[in-house]
């Protein structure tokens, strides 16, 4: 029980903790406010409660699918923010301070989504075993172990964000954003095939045997790149479409706001 | 980075609990896969046992037994001889040799499968995984909680260790916060560690520097005045023997009718230009940075009265009464300083106040505070006006202002950089009379503080 039990909350703690550190850590290089964080943590922690114990309310809605459909729904909520967030870092990184208050806003609202949906199945989770004193503390010490790894894992990472140069880790960031992003979007995807709302295909490849999903190297690539061993057709292109229109809205940023700031000094000079 | 306490305590917690949690996860892997084989080998024990057993020739026994094991004795493959009460009539698992997991009676099971050559019979143990899984679950986990329980001991720890390896960085800022403006000695760090020493350093070279160029500039100033004070003594002189030679002259040929104009008005301004060396020597003298400050008992009231009585004479020139109210006000004070503010603050309230006025002064005891208050019946000042005033050379009126009225600018900036040094507040407002200015100024009864007192070199 206890390895499972790590599995399963190391898998969320990471995901939420990586994009929590990405997210801090660019703020903390664009003087963002990032005390808002806590407000916006809580917000998660207290959703994820409510989610948990409405459960069953939630799966029974829409035939039955109610969970994976909200699910699927947050994830694609904190894509469509990264739309948002990632070039609005880029412009502000070019031409200053622009549209500020609305980054923050989109920043702090993935964050209490992403802890929202992580939580909650941490939640779920963990209070399935609440009525089973013997397996219990096994449970919770895998839980506590894999939380404690999640959190350490985001912890160093963002330390290592705020070392790099202000352009390195705006670059890294972007290309980890984009990356989550397309990964909650795999994900949303496997959820809707699990709605029967996507056909079910067979898996594309098993890369099962070369890099169990299970294992810690596994589970970092799950939250990072959202790793699949098995993936379908479906899930392969909904991540690769997501993936190429971050790249294309930030190309098309980065030439906009990058040909914004050399006309500066002629407009200026007008 | 906000805090390096903060961040030394997430950053060395985080890798602690990263280390020690991925290999207590390992060491979990490698025991529970090291208990699989010891309830293995118990399993083979079991089935050794059995088969040393007497077995009956008849029907088969069948063993009443607990849940967790289940065995089954064969004669051949066909025949029975002995079962538990949980295992089925017909065999658990195929009749080959070794282990394998099976599900039967809702359970799985890990079945060992023995052949007995000697009896040329089977034997068939098993034991219920999900309970020896537990069981070694329980064991493991023993040895996996003190990693767990000791996290919250080892951050603690680190947050005091971290804290005392900073306390030279501490005892460095607060060091620094507590200097004052005017205190140039070195930082009194004793053994700063290495990482310190070049700030602590570098940190006292500059003070001595800034030290150098504060002697400098103020010998600098002793010398103007000295200089400045010489020439201007011998024009006073010079001009007072031109007037005495203007009258002999005059006596002697009568064509002189009198003494001209021009010798008046340069009399003034020599005397206009002897007060505004003293005010700019004063005003740089009583700057609190440099100010080598003598703080001694002493009684403002007194002080007070000592000064009017010097400036008798500028009151009675005007016809002016002034009034001394209050009483002792025993204060802890540099006697010079208040003697030039005093002399500033009676000054203007001289030159403001119209022909036949009337100045109140106050000095006493408020509570813990003396209180200092001059009043005059002069024009007094728009409020809008107050801030500015303690600007130097800054006149109420600016270039309208009423030239009548000898002055530079310099009085209140003096008597503000006085107030400054004795930690006193001034206030400025309406005299009682409804017209003209008051200005109020609260001192502390005590020195302000005990390192201000310096050695006086001027």
């Amino acid at each position: 029980m206890l390895l499972t039990s790590v599995i399963i909350v190391l898998r969320e703690v990471l995901e939420a903790a990586l994009l929590l550190s990405i997210l801090l850590a660019t703020s903390r290089f664009m003087q963002l406010r990032t005390r808002w964080f806590y407000a916006s943590l809580a917000f998660g922690v207290v959703g994820a409660v409510a989610y948990g114990n409405n459960l069953t309310a939630i799966s029974n809605a829409f035939d039955g699918t109610g969970q994976e459909l909200l699910d699927a729904f947050l994830q694609f909520a904190i894509y469509l923010l990264l739309l948002l967030i990632v070039p609005l870092m880029v412009i502000n990184h070019h031409r200053g301070a622009y549209k500020r208050n609305l980054l923050q806003g989109a920043m702090l609202v993935a964050v209490a989504f992403a802890v929202l949906r992580e939580g909650s199945e941490v939640y779920v989770y963990l209070s399935a075993f609440r009525t089973q004193p013997d397996l219990y503390s096994s449970v919770m010490t895998g839980a506590l172990l894999g939380a404690g790894i999640g959190f350490s894992i985001g912890a160093l990472f963002y330390y290592l964000l705020l070392g790099l140069s202000r352009h390195y880790t705006l670059l890294l960031a972007g290309i980890l954003l984009t990356l989550v992003g397309a990964g909650m979007c795999a994900q949303a995807a496997q959820m809707l095939i699990q709605a029967d709302w996507l056909p079910a295909q067979a898996p594309l490849w098993d890369t099962s045997a070369l890099l169990p999903e299970g294992s810690l190297p596994g589970q970092l690539l799950y939250a990072l790149v959202s790793y699949e061993a098995t993936p379908t057709p479906i899930e392969v292109i909904v991540y690769s479409v997501s993936i190429s229109l971050m790249v294309l809205l930030l190309g098309f940023t980065h030439y906009v706001s990058r040909s914004y700031r050399q006309n500066l000094p002629e407009a200026r000079a007008h | 980075m906000k805090s390096i306490r903060v961040f030394l305590l997430v950053a060395l917690l985080s890798t602690i609990i990263l280390v020690n949690f991925v290999s207590a996860l390992h060491g979990y892997r490698a025991s529970m896969a090291e208990a699989q084989q010891l309830f293995d080998r118990q399993l083979a024990a079991t089935a050794q046992l059995l088969t040393a057993m007497p077995q009956p020739e008849t029907a088969a026994i069948v063993v009443r037994q607990t849940e967790d094991l289940a065995f089954q004795v064969w004669a051949g493959k066909e025949r029975l001889l002995m079962r538990s009460s949980n295992a089925p009539q017909e065999s658990i698992a195929p009749f080959e040799e070794g282990y394998r997991e099976i599900n039967f009676s809702g359970y799985r099971w890990r079945v060992f499968t023995h052949f007995a050559p000697e009896r040329r019979g089977w034997v068939q143990v098993a034991e219920r995984i999900d309970l020896r899984y537990r069981l070694a679950d329980k064991m493991i986990l023993e040895s996996v909680l003190p990693i767990l329980l000791g996290i919250p001991v080892a951050g603690l720890l680190i947050w005091l260790v971290v804290g005392r390896g900073l306390s030279s960085l501490r005892q460095l800022a607060g060091a620094l916060q507590k200097k004052r403006a005017e205190d140039l000695t070195p930082l009194p760090l004793e053994e700063p560690p290495e990482e310190l020493l070049p700030v602590v350093k570098s940190t006292n070279a500059l003070l001595a520097r800034l030290q150098a160029s504060f002697d400098r500039e103020r010998r600098f100033s002793a010398d103007a005045a000295h200089e400045l004070r010489t020439p201007i003594s011998a024009i006073r002189v010079h001009a007072h023997n031109l007037e005495l030679e203007l009258r002999d002259l005059q006596h002697q040929h009568r064509s002189i009718e009198e003494v001209p104009d021009s010798l008046g008005k340069l009399k003034g301004s020599v005397e206009r230009m002897t007060h505004l060396v003293e005010q700019i020597l004063d005003l740089y003298r009583t700057t609190p940075d440099h100010y080598p400050a003598r703080f001694e008992p002493l009684d403002l009231y007194q002080l007070a009265r000592e000064e009017i009585a010097e400036s008798y004479a500028a009151f009675a020139a005007k016809n002016q009464s002034v009034e001394l109210r209050g009483g002792a006000a025993p204060l802890l004070g540099d006697r010079f300083a208040l003697a030039i503010l005093l002399k500033n603050l009676l000054g203007n309230a001289n030159k403001y106040t119209p022909e036949a006025g009337h100045i109140e002064v106050w000095a006493r005891t408020e509570g813990e505070r003396v209180t200092l208050r001059v009043e005059d019946s002069g024009p007094g000042i728009p409020e809008a006006e107050y801030p500015r005033i303690f600007e130097r050379f800054y006149r109420v009126g600016g270039d309208r202002h009423d030239t009548s009225v000898e002055g530079c600018g310099l009085g209140l900036s003096i008597v503000q950089h006085i107030a400054q040094l004795h930690h006193a507040q001034i206030e400025l407002g309406q005299s009682a009379s409804g017209q003209g200015l008051s200005v109020r100024i609260d001192f502390p009864q005590q020195a302000p503080l005990p390192n201000v007192a310096g050695e006086g070199d001027d």
